[in-house]
């Protein structure tokens, strides 16, 4: 169980960071380069597990990474990370993209205008101005992650049950005061990541 | 915390390349496996065995056809059995590297899903059938009538486990009907029979136990290893076997065709088979486990518990759920539904 407790935090936070960092570029991207052709299909690319059924996502995983299995012999926990922050790519990407859209343009163009290069004006003002959408993003991938149980269950090699898989293993017999436990501490950490995003998404918008 | 994680992250993601000792990696329903019988098992050879969960049937055979798992011993039931030796999934048994396969009880050698056991080997054993609480209704409970036209005094203290084959299987055989039947007339009266009792009962869920224990139900359609839990903690809790017939499982150990550690799985099987070692997966999940002699060795509360052991005027109203055909599975499943809805 504690084995489970830690692999579960190790994904989230490996799907966290992977898949804001994909989504801060998707939305800089989509968000800042104007009409393109194609940006639809891109939006529709990225928003894919949010409109595809998560069984139909897991059972896709399980043929590919089966196949990937039989041929290189790889078991570890590499298989179900790439699969977490695949799946946690549109929910780090939406408050990235709105804190994105709200934001002043004027002020990268004033830093143009004082001859910041276009690296400089990312680090200096982009950035630090897009900081709270993806701190927001991050935790909100790792909520996501954290809870997963279909994809997972699907995914994951031998002997790497999360906390959430292991949990439904135990649902067929009585209900253990440990599994309320488990629940209770992980309804908990989503409650505090969920205040904590709601927080930083609300200031100064 | 973070030294923790990355450790864990180094040694997971080398996990496959890393050449280790023995090991064997067994995949079984959750909170199945005796920890004590594996600590044994591990002490004893050395070998170091992993468990993997899964919750149905269905997820467990997804998986393994899907190719490249890593496991090397999975435990099917009867019905699944076929289907995973039709399509190459597990491999028949060398049974010279199996002395403890003469353990297997007569009567579970030459079953329907795997005569001789040439491929499997029995894990444990159940039935699926009534539970009711005799201080609240001291009536005749060797019937599916308790739970599908529940009597007044059980109105609306029923809990049905949601398991759609056991279910249906108890109302088939209550109207009559022969298990995996497609005959509609039948199964409009089974329709008709769960529709109506349905307003009778409680609930539908797995937690039959801790609410017979607690006295919140006064009836389930439950398993006997719950029962006989409950009757543990409530001693008025008894278990009926209907006359009108019930179900009987088996869950069973195989060697899968892609095992990586296959002298590991077959010490496993054969330690398995040892009845002081079947005994300590009965006394973990209390079922039985059809090997000859594990009873000496079980807790003595289930040593002749009625749940356990079926006494001998009821045992021949069982059934083994046979693999129903998909067209049967269908219409099952739009009642199911309905029921569900």
């Amino acid at each position: 169980m504690q084995e489970a407790a830690v692999r579960s935090l190790l994904i989230a936070t490996t799907a966290a960071v992977a898949s804001t960092a994909v989504a801060t570029l998707a939305a800089l991207g989509t968000a800042r380069q104007g009409r393109f052709r194609g940006r639809t299909a891109i939006y529709a690319l990225i928003n894919q597990p949010l409109m595809v059924p998560e069984i139909v996502t897991a059972v896709s995983l399980l043929i590919v990474f089966g196949v990937i299995r039989s041929s290189t012999g790889y078991q570890g926990l590499g298989y179900l990370m790439l699969a977490h922050s695949a799946f946690c790519i549109p929910f780090a990407y939406l408050p990235i993209r709105a804190r994105l859209e709200n934001m002043d343009r004027t002020l990268e163009l004033a830093a143009a205008d004082l001859y910041a290069t276009p690296v400089q004006a990312f680090r200096r003002i982009t950035l630090p101005l897009l900081m709270p959408g993806i701190i927001a993003g991050a935790m909100l991938a790792f909520v996501i992650s954290l809870d997963d149980v279909v994809i997972t269950e699907f995914v994951k090699s031998a002997g790497q049950d999360t906390l959430a898989t292991y949990m439904l293993g135990q649902f067929r017999r009585t209900l253990t005061p440990e599994v309320n436990a488990i629940s209770a501490v992980l309804l908990a950490i989503t409650l505090a990541l969920l205040t904590a995003f709601f927080l930083i998404t609300r200031k100064r918008a | 915390m973070t030294k923790l994680l990355l450790t864990t992250a180094l040694a997971a993601l080398a996990t496959g390349a890393a050449a280790q000792d023995r090991q064997l990696q067994l995949y079984n329903w959750g909170d199945y496996t005796s920890p004590e019988m594996i600590e044994k098992f591990e002490a004893e050879t050395g070998i170091d065995v992993t468990i993997t969960d899964y919750d149905s049937n269905d997820t467990a055979l997804a998986k393994i056809s899907a190719g490249g798992h890593g496991f090397d011993l999975v435990v099917p039931s009867a019905h699944m059995v076929p289907v995973y030796v039709e399509q190459g999934l597990i491999q028949e048994l060398d049974l010279s590297k199996l002395p403890n396969h003469a353990n297997i009880a007569p009567e579970w050698v030459d079953v329907d899903w795997d005569p001789g056991r040439r491929y499997t080997i029995p894990w444990q054993w159940g039935s699926t059938a009534v539970a009711v609480n005799t201080s609240a209704y001291s009536g005749d409970i060797n019937t599916s009538d308790v739970i599908f036209h529940p009597p007044a005094e059980l109105e609306g203290k029923i809990n049905v486990v949601p398991e759609m084959s056991d279910v249906m299987a108890l109302a088939i055989l209550n109207q009559g009907g022969e298990l995996c039947t497609e005959d509609l007339d039948v199964l409009k009266r089974v329709r008709d029979m769960l529709m109506d009792a349905k307003p009778h009962w409680l609930s539908m869920d797995y937690d039959s136990e801790a609410k017979l224990s607690a006295n919140d139900i006064m009836a389930a359609l439950t398993w006997n290893g719950p029962t006989m839990r409950a009757r543990l903690n409530n001693p008025p809790v008894q278990y009926g076997y209907p006359k009108e017939g019930y179900p009987l499982w088996m869950d069973s150990v195989a060697l899968l065709s892609d095992a990586q550690n296959v002298d590991e799985a077959y010490e496993f099987l054969n330690f398995i088979m040892a009845p002081e070692n079947a005994a300590l997966i009965s006394n973990f999940a209390r079922y039985a486990n059809g090997i000859t002699g594990s009873e000496e060795f079980m807790d003595p509360e289930m040593r002749d518990a009625p749940e356990i052991v079926i006494p001998e005027e009821f045992k021949a109203n069982g059934h083994f759920l046979p693999t129903c055909p998909p067209s049967a599975n269908d219409l099952y499943t739009r009642i199911w539904t309905e029921l569900q809805s």
